[in-house]
């Protein structure tokens, strides 16, 4: 039995439900939007691994039960408020729901796509920027500052093209740093702000499941191609199989943070170098499935129902898993 | 140059920075070398790892020149001025930059916590009780539910032992309670009607203990069922990445649990003579700790 933990209104949930429902691998699904409202837990701890049960309106499971658990956590919007409570204890009491589930997914034995220990590090994309030069893959050009003296110094050395930058896991417009705004930069001093070096070159996501790398090329002619349609820009998305070296660097950083699953930002340079800016612990992947038509939701149903070391995955996918971990690959067709 | 990070009122931190003064060392205590007036400057890239920190009128400190880092505080920010939302954000960056750099240097660092710690500075007991087992430490059974019917078992549970009670308290803070008569589980029930519940099983009066390294400090006199679990708290802190970490351990059930982690240790907590030794501890594992860190 699966369990899918999130909110009804989540598109990238909706749709790993749609997948296991049409793959027929059974699931129950915790609405994280009521939770706990018509929902009956007991979890006990008596040793490492905790034991007991789930119960929805009409159904019921054990823990030994699951074979796997999809979690995408909400934010304050779209839950129900607790029961005679002031809106104000709201969050407090969100938090509380939510510690107990994420301290349940932490000690679960089956696969739980993800566990949030490893996902943490999405908080300091500066810690997840030093894990990155020691998997292979390139790091820009980086000065976290707050003097802007030194800013403007980069600014020069990299030939006035720098972007600028969240380096918490507070979400952030990605924006080139423009010469209107150097007078500004005296500001910094109350806060360390990242400007990077603006690397040329197509972006490309990786989606990691397990042991599977969905990759694909994004053409846009925006900084912050998430945002290419908000700036009436378009963007297009073509799957590509990325060198072997990079492959092993985007599933070796997956492990290592613990992750399931995974979205990898790089970008691809004209000389055939990739950098990397960010492991996402939580990725959107309904957007790039969408575009690129890569069966990313069927690996994760796939992985949820038959756990890490299944021979059930389907060929077709491992066929251009392999793909990718192979030398001298080019482009995989769909 | 060591550098404690920490503000001015932490007796820990004043006392460790007076014995490497004491014994030759250059030390400086800053509660945020990331905001001014400090000009903190950090380039990487896949080749280069090189920060700096500047205090006014005194040279750049540089990377190569920090020889130990204590860490007793994340990144403190004044929040006098700041809007709610500004705030938030400027903490969130900080602590995203503060923990990377902890990670960059090479040089001893105290404690260098993994981000499963660090963003979750008040992590819940049950949070530990994997690796405490996997060390040979106990811990209480414990229970979350919204099951009326599931507490009046566990209660029955204990009653059948001779335990009075339960011990109630949220995961996300660390107030609590023992849950003994009929008014009380009444009112236990009510709040399972709001949010599931966390009971333990009651407990025996609490010994606090202090890892600094290999050396392992008592406050007080403890049992000698506690100091015979003296190699599975080394254990349990070398698995846990820290190398300075507070427990409590206290008797239940014919034996020693243990009933509190602490990551951030309360040194004011300690007597006099554990809290020299804690000092003592802190300056060796700074001075002649070995180096680790990413870059």
């Amino acid at each position: 039995m699966i369990l899918v933990c999130g909110g009804l209104a989540d598109t990238v949930t909706e749709l790993v439900c749609a997948r296991l429902q049409n793959c027929g691998y059974p699931y129950r699904f915790l609405d994280l939007g009521t939770y706990p409202k018509g929902f009956k837990i007991k979890w006990s701890w008596q040793g490492p691994i905790p034991n007991g049960y789930i119960a929805g309106p009409d159904w019921k499971v054990d823990l030994n039960e699951l074979t796997g658990v999809y979690a995408r956590y909400l934010g304050p919007e779209g839950r129900l408020p607790p029961p005679d409570t002031p809106t104000s204890a709201a969050p407090a009491i969100y938090n509380e729901y939510d510690t107990g589930l994420i301290t349940l997914m932490e000690d679960l034995p089956c696969v739980v796509i993800n566990r949030i220990a490893g996902g943490l590090s999405n908080n300091s994309k500066l810690f997840q920027a030093l894990l990155v030069r020691q998997s292979g893959l390139r790091t820009p050009p980086t000065l976290v500052t707050n003097d802007a003296e030194a800013v403007v110094r980069f600014y020069h050395k990299h030939h006035e093209n720098i972007i600028y930058k969240s380096l918490s896991g507070v979400r952030s417009i990605v924006r080139r740093l423009s010469p209107d705004q150097l007078d500004r930069l005296p500001l910094l001093c109350h806060c360390p702000t990242q400007f990077q070096a603006c690397i040329p070159g197509i972006n490309v996501r990786v989606h990691t499941v397990g042991d599977e790398l969905f990759a694909v090329r994004v053409h846009s002619d925006v900084v912050d191609y998430r945002y290419a349609h908000a700036e009436g820009s378009d963007v297009t998305m073509e799957p590509v199989s990325v060198p072997p070296s990079v492959a092993n660097s985007c599933l070796q950083l997956s492990h290592q943070l613990g992750l399931l699953l995974s979205g990898i930002d790089l970008k691809e340079t004209p000389e055939g170098d990739y950098y990397c800016f960010e492991i996402n612990p939580s990725p959107g992947f309904l957007y790039y499935e969408k575009y690129s038509g890569q069966p990313i939701s069927l690996a994760v149903a796939e992985l949820l129902h038959n756990g890490m070391h299944s021979s059930g995955l389907c060929s077709k996918r491992n066929s251009h898993t392999q793909a990718a971990m192979e030398p001298n690959t080019t482009k995989v067709n769909y | 140059m060591y550098l404690i990070l920490s503000d001015s009122e932490d007796q820990c931190s004043f006392r460790v920075r007076g014995a490497l003064e004491a014994s030759g060392f250059r030390s400086v205590t800053i509660a945020n070398p990331m905001i001014d007036p400090a000009r903190f400057r950090w380039h990487l890239d896949s080749e280069v790892c090189r920060s700096e920190v500047e205090f006014p009128q005194q040279p750049p400190i540089s990377l190569d020149d920090i020889g130990g880092v204590l860490v007793r505080s994340h990144g403190w920010l004044d929040p006098h001025g700041w809007e709610s939302g500004d705030l938030a954000y400027v903490q969130a960056e900080m602590q995203a930059a503060m923990l990377a750099w902890m990670w960059s240097l090479h040089c001893p660092v105290i404690n260098r916590y993994p981000p499963g710690i660090w963003y979750r500075p008040q992590i819940p007991l049950l949070c530990w009780q994997k690796l405490l087992v996997n060390c040979g430490l106990q811990t209480s059974e414990i229970l979350i539910t919204n099951v009326e019917q599931e507490t009046l078992a566990l209660r029955e549970h204990l009653n059948s032992k001779g335990v009075v009670g339960a011990f109630y308290g949220p995961l996300t803070s660390h107030g609590g309670y023992l849950v003994t008569d009929e008014k009380e589980w009444c009112g236990l029930a009510n709040l399972q009607n709001v949010a599931p519940v966390c009971l333990a099983e009651p407990h025996g009066e609490a010994t606090l203990v202090c890892v600094v390294g290999e050396r392992i400090l008592w406050r007080g006199v403890p049992s000698r069922d506690m100091t015979r679990l003296e190699p599975n708290l080394n254990r349990f802190a070398v698995e846990a990445g820290l190398d300075f970490v507070e427990l409590a351990l206290a008797p239940a059930d014919d034996s020693i649990r243990v009933v509190a982690v602490e990551p951030q240790p309360h040194f004011e907590w300690f007597d006099t003579s554990a809290q020299q030794q804690i000092v003592d501890g802190l300056v060796h594992l700074l001075t002649t700790g070995k180096e680790s860190g990413f870059c």
